[in-house]
């Protein structure tokens, strides 16, 4: 009787109201993303494609890729990130196994560490072991001991402790979804622990491996600060593009080379997404105990402590260096590192914390608001809205950053006006780490049962009651969650601003590594102290939040971005 | 006020969910919708509640045309298995949310809340938040908060599927007597036959979204109309018309395809060595043993008081109490 063609629905009256609502959630998001991130982006291709002879074509990328010394720092990228990425999971592997599956003493401490390198620039690290190993570093003023720390060591090193946090969590987190009963089955039919490890754990692990890899690498292969501090000679290509556009003033070559630097990072970045299509878990897994197995923990905990001590221990140099006189002569302690007047002294600290405060408070909202949206939508145009909202991630700061300039540094009233302000700084930190805020936020919302808004709208409460009574409540650790990891993101990035700076506005990350290259290492400390303890101040406020905002509704929070 | 439904259906894409519906709701009535998983008891509720859309059909409720009015305006009270409660409200609070929404003023509020509070046996519990009370009794709120509004009409999705046992028994008596006094003409979906036989003044029988059988308890216990409700309400042994004839019943004229669906009840078994019967196994019920006889190559089944007095194997005899069974189409 009904026949399929023309089939009417009736009966789901939504009012005027919420439709309006949900056009604006949608809308407004989605215009922040053509207009601070899809523009931008589409401006550098662009001008990778315009010839000096103002014609249009490949012209530049022949001119590039002609280039000796160009194939040499790709080559030289890939081995660094290559390295970084080998020691990183390595590692991680062994400190992320002593942390889930054996009963490790002191694990705070072994987590204090992991946090450390997520409070600073990454260029502290590199800063810390220059102080500890470099030329006048403390090994050598001890010990006497010459170490070439400056070119790929130190780069590697310095990268592998930014990205090494990253690593252990992914592989936490595979670790945490193991089975049990597998374990039980195995060790029933007699198979020894190291082939239970070799035929349970490493297979269930394979997904997470490739994940953790991939993310060291792509996080590296585009960093910008420790290149610039510890590189040396050693040319990768994020100091490669950052010469050729604030050194030679040429953008389109710089816009090429931007371009390059994406493919690595997208391949990455969709390896790693089919990867984790792939390393689903089933529902119901029993946890694995930690258990104690002294030939197997004592080399683990080994491992972890040393490695622990030793991320301590960079920081820790960092915060003695601060207070010392004249570094390495005169060991003496003062305060006077703290008397920052150059470079334009602690304005850069505040202006990092008032755009922090603007690229947390927007990029919250914008977050909440897409996810509202995508919340509503049938499955299609969500999924849609879910790879828009995620693309940012696999474009690398640097890449952003000089699409910034090239979009925003311009005539046209409109967007030129930005260039120059706090406000374009905030925006570009927003974009930059707009995937990740986006994931929790998903994960926050599906937290809110679909029913308590159901009932919300049978009692008879229209869109803003739904959004105060049912959504929000829920949604608030989530909130908190995203507010403070862009906040913090926003204090330590460097690789986005870089190029965003100008004479007048400057932010800290940029501050530590200008006092660096100026010579005066000892107040690029007492810089980054401030900064590390500013992100440290957050970081605290937001678990205190958290823990408050738990004990009132009597649970733990939920949808917490694990930092 | 009465709910009238006309001819609905309901499509997802291509799938049709809700087959022709037609279903009437009067004052003051108690409706089970009853049914297995995935037959559409729920679609069906969410349509009546506006939260979802259905595309044939009309659907009144005292006259007006309830597909022009959204969910918000209906004026309806729910209830989901889930409870569903606000987290950061109080009890008292999330009872009190409907009225405050109307914008009553706060004295009729709290005393609208302590009627409830007392009428779902929640007194003392006012000021505790949903975490702090039992499932049982976050539903108890979850049903106060829908009554605190005095809705035109009362829909419960499995209220009580997510509560234990016993909880379950003592609430199924309560929401009823509650249901009784304050008169809301109240839907109920259920997938548990007792839950609907013991509840309701109309049991709704659905299947593959369609409705069955629309009967009261008894009828629909005693008089299948289908061979699907005789299978699912109760358990009935379905007979063909030839495999009948043996116990000297008949199908009416001109349904020779029907089937007669036996209760294990109605059918009296006695040991008797020469008979054709054999019992294949007997369970244990308490107060009566569920008697499985080979009977002719059919699986008969049978009821005894207690436990018989023969074992697995023995040769038995059947035959039917007078006025046993049904003929149901198949
Ligand atoms: N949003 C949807 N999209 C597509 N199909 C749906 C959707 N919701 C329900 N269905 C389908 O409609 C049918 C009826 O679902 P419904 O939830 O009404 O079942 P139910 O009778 O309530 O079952 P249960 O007892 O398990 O709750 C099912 O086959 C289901 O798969
Ligand atoms: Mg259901």
């Amino acid at each position: 009787m009904s026949a399929a063609g023309k089939r009417v629905a009736r009966g789901l009256d939504t009012p005027f109201e919420e439709r309006l609502f949900q056009r604006v959630v949608l809308l407004v998001p989605l215009a922040g993303l053509a207009l601070f991130f899809l523009y931008p982006l589409a401006i550098v291709i662009w001008r990778s494609l315009l010839q000096r002879d103002g014609a249009v074509g490949f012209g530049n990328y022949r001119e590039i890729l002609a280039l000796d010394h160009l194939w040499r720092v790709v080559w030289n990228s890939m081995v660094m990130s290559g390295l970084t990425a080998l020691i990183c999971v390595s590692l991680g592997l062994v400190i992320a196994y002593a942390m889930s599956r054996s009963r490790i003493p002191l694990r705070w401490l072994v987590s204090l560490a992991l946090i450390l390198p997520l409070l600073a620039p990454s260029l502290v690290q590199a800063l810390g072991l220059i102080f500890m190993f470099g030329r006048n570093g403390l090994l050598n003023y001890l010990t006497g001991m010459q170490m070439q720390i400056y070119g790929l060591p130190g780069l590697v090193i310095a990268n592998s402790m930014y990205a090494l946090p990253q690593a252990v969590m992914i592989l936490a987190v595979a670790l945490r979804y193991a089975d049990r009963r597998q374990y039980d089955a195995a060790l029933v039919l007699g198979a020894s622990p190291w082939r239970r490890f070799v035929d349970i754990t490493l297979p269930s692990l394979r997904f997470g491996l490739l994940s953790a890899g991939f993310v060291c690498f792509t996080v590296t292969i585009t960093d910008f600060g420790n290149a610039a501090v510890i590189g040396g000679n050693y040319r990768v290509l994020a100091s490669e593009i950052y010469a050729q556009v604030v050194g030679q003033m040429n953008f389109n070559m710089g816009a090429v080379v931007g371009i390059l630097l994406l493919i690595p990072t997208l391949l990455a970045f969709y390896l790693e997404k089919v990867a984790a299509q792939r390393g689903g878990t089933q529902e119901g897994a029993i946890p694995v105990e930690p258990d104690r197995w002294a030939p197997r923990d004592i080399p683990l905990w080994a491992a972890s402590y040393l490695t622990a001590l030793f991320l301590i221990a960079i920081v820790a140099v960092v915060i003695f260096a601060s207070f010392v006189q004249l570094w390495p002569y005169k060991m003496s302690l003062t305060l006077k590192n703290y008397n920052i007047t150059t470079h334009g002294g602690y304005d850069p600290l505040w202006t990092s914390l008032y755009a922090s405060l603007i690229t947390a408070t927007f990029g919250t909202l914008m977050l909440f608001a897409l996810v509202l949206a995508q919340r509503k939508m049938s499955r299609g145009p969500a999924r849609l809205v879910y790879l828009l909202a995620i693309i940012p991630v696999g474009v690398p700061g640097l890449v952003l950053g000089l699409s910034y300039v090239l979009s925003f540094n311009v005539k046209p009233v409109f967007p030129g006006i930005l260039y120059g302000s706090a406000l374009l700084i905030a925006f570009c930190n927003f974009y930059h780490y707009h995937s990740q805020g986006f994931l929790t936020m998903v994960t926050g919302v599906r937290n809110v049962p679909r029913q308590l808004e159901e009932t919300v709208t049978t009692i008879g409460g229209g869109v803003w009651a739904n959004l105060r009574d049912a959504i929000i409540p829920i949604m608030v650790p989530t909130l908190i969650s995203v507010f403070f990891f862009l906040f913090m993101r926003g204090m330590v990035t460097l690789s986005a601003v870089i190029f965003l700076i100008t004479p007048k506005l400057s932010v800290g990350a940029v501050s530590v590594m200008r006092l660096d290259q100026a010579g005066s290492s000892t107040q690029a400390a007492a810089f980054s102290v401030l900064i590390m303890l500013t992100v440290l101040a957050a970081m605290g406020l937001m678990r205190l939040l958290l823990l408050a905002q738990a004990r009132y509704n009597g649970r733990p929070g939920k949808g917490e971005i694990a930092a | 006020m009465t709910l009238d439904i006309r001819g609905l259906s309901k499509f997802y894409g291509t799938f049709q969910a809700l087959n022709e519906i037609d279903l009437s709701v009067g004052d003051s009535e108690f409706v089970c919708l009853l049914g297995p998983s995935g037959c559409g008891k729920t679609t069906l509720l969410r349509v009546i509640a506006g939260l979802e859309s259905f595309e044939t059909g009309e659907m009144m409720l005292g006259g007006r045309d309830l597909a022009t009015i959204g969910a918000r305006d209906r004026g309806f009270g729910i209830v989901f298995q889930s409870y569903s409660l606000f987290p950061q409200m109080t009890a008292a609070q999330n009872i009190g949310y409907g009225l405050k929404l109307r914008q009553r003023p706060r004295a009729e509020i709290s005393a609208r809340v302590e009627e409830l509070l007392a009428l779902v046996r929640l007194e003392q519990f006012a000021d505790r938040l949903p975490w702090q009370l039992s499932g049982g009794q976050q539903q108890r709120v979850a049903i106060a908060r829908a009554l605190a509004v005095q809705p035109a009409l009362l829909l419960l999705d499995e209220p009580l599927s997510a509560l234990d046992a016993r909880v379950r028994a003592g609430l199924r008596t309560e929401i009823r007597q509650m249901q009784k006094r304050l008169g809301i003409p109240t839907i109920m979906v259920t997938h548990d036959q007792e839950e609907a036989l013991t509840m309701a003044d109309r049991v709704v029988c659905m299947s593959a979204g369609r409705i069955e059988q629309i009967g009261s308890p008894a009828e629909i216990y005693a008089r299948p109309a289908t061979r699907f409700v005789a299978d699912f309400v109760g358990s009935s042994t379905l007979l063909s018309a030839a495999r009948a004839a043996g116990f000297g019943v008949t199908p009416p004229p001109g349904q020779g395809d029907s089937l007669f669906a036996l209760r294990p009840e109605d059918v009296l078994i006695r040991e008797d060595a020469a008979a054709a019967g054999r019992v294949r196994s007997i369970t244990f019920l308490g107060n009566v043993s569920r008697v499985e006889v080979d009977w002719q190559g059919e699986t008969i089944l049978a009821e005894t008081h207690r436990l018989p007095g023969f074992g697995e194997g023995a040769s038995v005899d059947l035959s039917l109490q007078p006025g046993a069974g049904v003929w149901v189409q198949p």
